[in-house]
């Protein structure tokens, strides 16, 4: 099957709700206003590590328009993950609503609910808290040692390898193939790092809980895992799941940092505590300390190389710090691995050891490239230096050493995300043709040749990353959906699937649509909320096309039969001559009646019943996207000053079901790794205050920085997804770090291997050079 | 702001400065507010608002060029007089502030009343030794910028005397100039350093220099040695290079690390070679 | 001292403005310490969104008195008196303005948060600047961030508005 018999997948359909979005549509969390309700506002910690002796809140209490204070006292203590992942969650278990001990600066003390913020933030004031300071550890090898403080000396938490060396989370897996590194005439080792960086959704987490009309909790948050937000609540706070609503209005981006339970549980505390409506609305400066961000990484990677070009042996060992609580410790460490090596064909040994440890600063979470961000900054600038070592091009390296059609690699079924994973082979890759697409678009050849002989303190140069992600995590995550006929011909697709601004309510109708013959504004698309709309578990591990897509598939299939059953009756033909095509059934001798009337017989003239069905979808594989990235640069040697000329990303994402849409995602998952490259890192101050918490100092990219970039999607189609489709979200974060990094050494012969790539490192490099 | 309770928008600077002088309430002047609007120090009860002070002109003056305190950055940008004024330079530091929404908003008055190392001109009004008339109890006089900053210097802009106007001096107007701003990022505020350059040159010999160093500090600094190395000079690529040495002495001095002096110092010595004519940074 | 200056003054706190919003005369009722986004939301104008509080992200752009500016860094009681545009003012989904229509036809719309500030700026862009180069509509939209789209298609919706704006076709 072929992409060019598609109706309506694979074409250009305007984004469901852009048009609301322009004209301003109050529809994000925030928008939304409630009688009575209630601010909430949490009290933050100032140590790194201490226990909390005494917290006296009478003063607070008492204080005017304060409806309810709560300390670890007055919540239950229940320990649990906030990670928004399927249960049981792999991650530990090592998080409490409130506790009497914090872990970093920016960690939970209290929470307050009053009728104003100006009362709210007055109030915590008035809260007396005295802390018994305990030595902190902000190096994760530092507080792997022995002796170092131990984060996590609660007897109660669960799932924790290691409590007294800060281990979080441990993997270690090795394939051997006789002696390591006896067949490589080289053998290249470094340890490439990545700082704390932030998601920077413009719209800061929000959450408004209050009660519906049954006495129901009802939490309206801005959030990717709309199931995972209810069954973790009801979890903590004890309370049934049957008592809680979860709806998701828009959300203003999340990127990751929204696929946790960050202030859900506790604002569902105040409104426990209180029965009216409250709200906690973080912060800039919170979203940078309190939410969520990417693991800082040390990657050293050591591989053996031939000079024939075979890679002989690869050893892996990253170290994440993982911040004061391991929610994605384990899942992001895999990924590392998982999403990254078996691109790459080895000859002999593997071997991967992954640890993610605990030091008091801020959580690090889910974030877009999951670990493979890491990985891949050390795995393709690596690839760069070993091709240099045997004198082989860097493209020919390439192309010998990734992954084909039909190919497999023992890390699949070792490593999945978070416990084994699946063995599976590669049923589509369009990477050769990115490769060379992308060659061609940045005009590689002649430019290196250009290139070959520059004078002057400016000096270009060009680089290239491949990369590849997965598709959801296969045989854990699962989709459904719910479809039923109205009247005229429409549909109501009902889809758990967390739509971020992704645009996964339009892209499912179209998958919907292509099924039954129909347009995708044939559909009301009614999502993510856990009364009535069935399960998905979000939006993330780049699942929501493959997963949720197929599932709407399935749905639409079932749909179908019914509706043919009914039309064959109408229209006195047999099923098997029938078909569905815009908006009608027609028969093969040319008969038809249109969808309204297959619909109003279903409902109102014989045999009446509702037109309606349900179906899920997991998957037993995770087919991966691929990408070919390519950079253009210019270094200043006397400033040290990058600027990025031309980057182009090739990305095969299977059929793109919606083309436009699926080329904003990768610009923007490009341009984020660009600001990673160039820009993005948090400081913190000795004693592990964050120092540039908020965008005055933390400077993602504006239109003024960006530079020339372009996303060419190369189709190809894969057989296990919804009409050859596989996901693209993520992949594109991951290419110009190493793009860059390589382009620099193909500059000014200087090899950072420590992001962002800031003027002084580079300038520092080059006097190292001499 | 919490003890607001009174709002003012006064059209005249006699009646700017009556808002700030009454002793019933203290009082402080806002133009732009940008940076200002969420620091208002809490004692403040009295807002004294400055939009409608008919002060936004640039208009040449008796050879001088007269710029209103009030003005935007983004009308120092687009003024054809400013960007036609020694190389166009105060339009190209106006358009290295921050973001475009950061330059309708914040005024030129705004940006030098107080020492920040955020400020933009600063540097340049130092280097191109404006003045600043002033009002304030005792009239409306002219005083040099580089005096305002001084310890010495009794009065507070805001509090109790106002900015009306920056006058750019006849004599600057055919010097060659250049303002660079160094930082991570096209719109960050901060910067690791902001140099602003100046040289009046005739038959290849440096009459007048200037060299004001942005970003390092609240206070601009002035490159002492750099200049008096380039007075009297004339222009060659050796002195280019030797030239940019003496700014890394100035910097020294500074402690602005080895980073931020020797990537001044490039550009400097770019911005010297460029005055003889030679194209800065490739040499082929 | 004579007092000739126009002066507003506050009750328990609070300050009472007349505002011309979207072209309608509106009295608000401000705290002294409140900011124009925040009063703006209150009284409904839901669009004029709250990313960041220190006028570095851009997603609280209105236009006041004919210029895009940062609603979180006005002081409410000193936007007494004047004109302020929100994108509720621009078009409705009944009847869109050129430049929502133009972000929605390049597919420069993902999660929408930064929307209505960018659409502001560009506005302002084009009343001004009838054919902008690329360089300059990068320039004017910088202080309106986005995290999703990488700026690619939003600068495309900006051109394509230009040019159907020089047509003629829309006013």
């Amino acid at each position: 099957m072929s992409a060019d018999k598609f109706k309506v997948v694979n074409t250009r359909v305007l984004k469901m709700d852009a048009l609301g979005l322009a004209c301003g549509e109050p529809v994000f969390t925030d928008d939304k206003d409630f009688n009575g309700l209630l601010y909430g506002r949490l009290l933050w910690s100032p140590c790194a590590h201490a226990r909390i002796k005494k917290i006296d809140v009478r003063a607070a209490e008492e204080a005017p328009g304060v409806k309810a204070v709560l300390t670890w006292r007055e919540v239950p203590r229940v320990p649990h993950t906030t990670a928004g992942q399927g249960y049981p969650e792999p991650s530990p278990y090592d998080s409490f609503v409130l506790d009497n001990k914090v872990r970093f600066v920016g960690d939970r003390v209290a929470a307050v609910a009053a009728e104003t913020p100006e009362a709210a933030e007055a109030a915590l004031k008035l809260i007396k808290v005295e802390f018994e300071p305990l030595p902190a550890v902000f190096d994760p090898f530092e507080a792997l040692k022995d002796g170092a403080p131990v984060i996590h000396d609660e007897k109660d938490a669960k799932n924790i390898p290691d409590a007294a060396h800060n281990i979080a989370a441990k993997f270690e897996f090795e394939v051997k193939n006789g002696e390591w590194f006896k067949d490589a005439d080289f053998v290249v080792e470094n340890t490439y790092r990545m700082p704390y960086l932030q998601h920077c959704a413009i719209e800061p987490h929000t959450v408004i809980t209050y009660f519906d009309n049954f006495g129901r909790l009802v939490i309206r948050t801005s959030t990717q895992v709309p199931f995972h937000v209810r069954r973790i609540v009801a979890q903590a706070l004890k309370i049934p799941v049957k008592k809680i609503r979860v709806v998701k209005p828009r959300i203003g981006g999340g990127f990751g940092s929204k696929q946790e339970v960050l202030l859900e549980d506790i604002t569902a505390a105040l409104s426990l505590r209180t029965g009216k409506p409250v709200k906690i609305e973080y912060t800039r400066r919170e979203t940078f300390v309190s939410s969520r961000t990417r693991h800082p990484a040390a990657v050293r990677l050591k591989t053996g190389v031939k000079k024939d070009g075979t890679i002989t042996d690869a050893e892996m060992d990253i170290v994440l710090n993982t911040g004061a609580y391991g929610s994605h410790a384990l899942t992001v460490m895999m990924c590392s691995g998982s999403h990254t090596i078996p691109m790459y064909k080895v000859r002999n040994n593997i071997k991967f050891l992954g640890r993610s440890v605990y030091t008091n600063l801020p959580v690090a979470g889910a974030y877009r490239g999951y670990g493979a961000t890491q990985g891949f900054f050390a795995w393709e600038s690596q690839m760069d230096i070993m091709a240099g070592k045997i004198g082989m091009d860097p493209v020919e390296f390439r192309k010998r050493n990734y992954i084909k059609l039909g190919e497999g690699s023992p890390v699949f079924k070792a490593m999945g995300e978070g416990r084994e994973g699946v063995e599976q082979v590669i049923t589509s890759i369009g990477l050769y043709e990115g490769i060379e697409k992308g060659l061609e678009a940045i005009d590689w050849y002649a430019k290196k040749e250009k290139y070959r002989d520059q004078k002057g303190p400016v000096r270009r140069g060009l680089g290239m990353a491949c990369l590849m992600q997965g598709s959801g995590i296969p045989e854990v995550d699962m989709a459904s959906a719910t479809i039923k006929m109205n009247e005229d011909g429409s549909f109501n697709l009902l889809t758990g699937a967390a739509d971020l601004g992704t645009g996964s309510d339009t892209i499912l109708a179209q998958i919907a649509a292509e099924v039954l013959g129909v347009t995708a504004g044939d559909f009301v698309v009614r999502s993510a909320d856990t009364d009535l709309t069935p399960f998905d578990v979000g939006a993330y591990a780049s699942s929501t096309t493959f997963i949720s897509g197929n599932a709407v598939k399935k749905t639409a299939e079932k749909v179908r039969e019914m509706i043919i059953a009914v039309a064959a009756g109408i229209l006195d033909r047999e099923k098997e001559s029938l078909r569905l095509e815009a908006g009608k059934v027609i028969a093969r001798d040319g008969a038809s009646c249109s969808l309204s009337e297959v619909a109003n017989t279903s409902l109102y003239y014989s045999d009446q019943h509702q037109i309606i069905a349900s179906a899920s979808h997991y998957a037993h594989t995770s087919p991966p996207p691929f990408a070919a990235h390519f950079a253009d640069i210019e270094v200043d040697t006397e400033t040290g000053k990058i600027k990025i000329l031309d980057y182009v990303a090739c990305v095969d994402c299977g059929t793109a079901i919606n083309p436009e849409m699926a080329e904003g995602q990768n610009d923007g998952a490009v341009l984020n790794g660009i600001g990673h490259t160039l820009s993005e890192e948090m400081e913190f101050s000795a004693n592990g205050t964050p120092l540039n918490a908020g965008f005055r100092r933390y400077k993602i990219f504006s239109t003024a920085d960006t530079p020339p970039m372009r996303t060419i999607l190369i189709p190809t189609y894969e057989p296990n997804g919804p009409f050859g489709a596989k996901s693209v979200s993520e992949i594109g974060i991951n290419g110009p770090l190493p793009a860059v990094a390589n382009a620099l050494y193909n500059a000014v012969g200087v090899r950072l291997t420590d992001s962002p790539f800031t003027p002084d490192k580079v300038l520092a490099a080059l006097k190292n050079k001499e | 702001m919490n003890n607001i309770k009174y709002c003012s928008f006064p059209e005249t600077p006699k009646a700017a400065l009556a808002a700030l002088l009454d002793r019933r309430a203290e009082a402080m002047a806002v133009a732009g507010g940008t940076l200002v609007a969420k620091t208002l120090p809490d004692s403040v009860t009295h807002f004294v608002g400055l939009k409608k002070l008919p002060y936004r002109h640039i208009v040449k003056r008796g050879g001088d060029l007269v710029i209103g305190a009030l003005a935007s950055f983004d009308d120092i940008d687009r003024s054809r007089l400013t960007r036609g004024w020694a190389g166009g330079v105060l339009s190209m530091a106006a358009a290295r502030c921050s973001s475009q929404l950061i330059r309708n908003m914040a005024t030129i008055g705004g940006n030098i009343a107080r020492p920040h190392s955020f400020n933009i001109f600063p540097a340049v009004l130092e280097g191109l030794d404006a003045g600043l008339r002033i009002i304030s109890r005792s009239g409306i006089r002219t005083v040099p910028f580089s005096a305002v900053y001084l310890p010495d210097f009794r009065l507070k802009p805001g509090r109790d005397c106002v900015i009306l106007e920056i006058i750019i001096p006849g004599k600057t107007r055919n010097w060659l100039c250049r303002f660079e701003k160094f930082a991570r990022t096209e719109t960050s505020w901060e910067a690791y350093f902001s140099l602003f350059m100046a040289a009046g040159v005739k038959a290849g010999v440096v009459r007048e220099a200037r060299v004001a160093v942005g970003a390092l500090s609240p206070k601009p600094f002035r490159a002492l040695s750099a200049e008096k190395f380039l007075r009297g000079r004339a222009l060659s690529s050796a002195s280019a290079a030797e030239a940019a040495l003496e700014l890394e002495r100035d910097l020294d001095q500074l402690r602005a690390g080895d980073f931020r002096k020797e990537a001044a110092a490039a550009l400097f010595g770019r911005f010297i070679s460029s005055l003889s004519g030679e194209r800065p940074g490739v040499k082929r | 001292m004579k007092k000739n200056y126009s002066r507003l003054e506050a009750s328990g706190g609070f300050f009472e403005i007349t505002l011309l919003v979207n072209g309608t005369k509106r009295e608000f009722r401000v705290k002294n310490g409140e900011f124009l986004l925040d009063a703006l939301r209150r009284y409904g104008y839901k669009s004029v969104k709250k990313g960041c509080d220190t006028g570095d992200c851009g997603s609280c752009t209105v236009i006041v008195d004919g210029k895009p500016s940062l609603a979180c860094l006005i002081p409410a009681f000193s936007a007494h008196g004047s004109a302020v545009t929100t994108v509720e003012g621009l078009g409705t989904m009944r009847a869109p303005h050129p430049l929502q229509t133009a972000f929605v036809e390049a597919g420069a719309v993902q999660c929408g948060f930064c929307i209505p500030g960018m659409i502001l700026s560009a506005k302002a862009l084009l009343d001004e600047v009838p054919d902008p180069s690329e360089e300059e509509i990068r320039k004017y939209l910088d202080g309106n961030l986005c995290r999703c789209t990488g700026y690619v298609k939003q600068i495309q919706a900006v051109k394509a508005a230009a040019k159907k704006k020089r047509g003629g076709k829309e006013a």
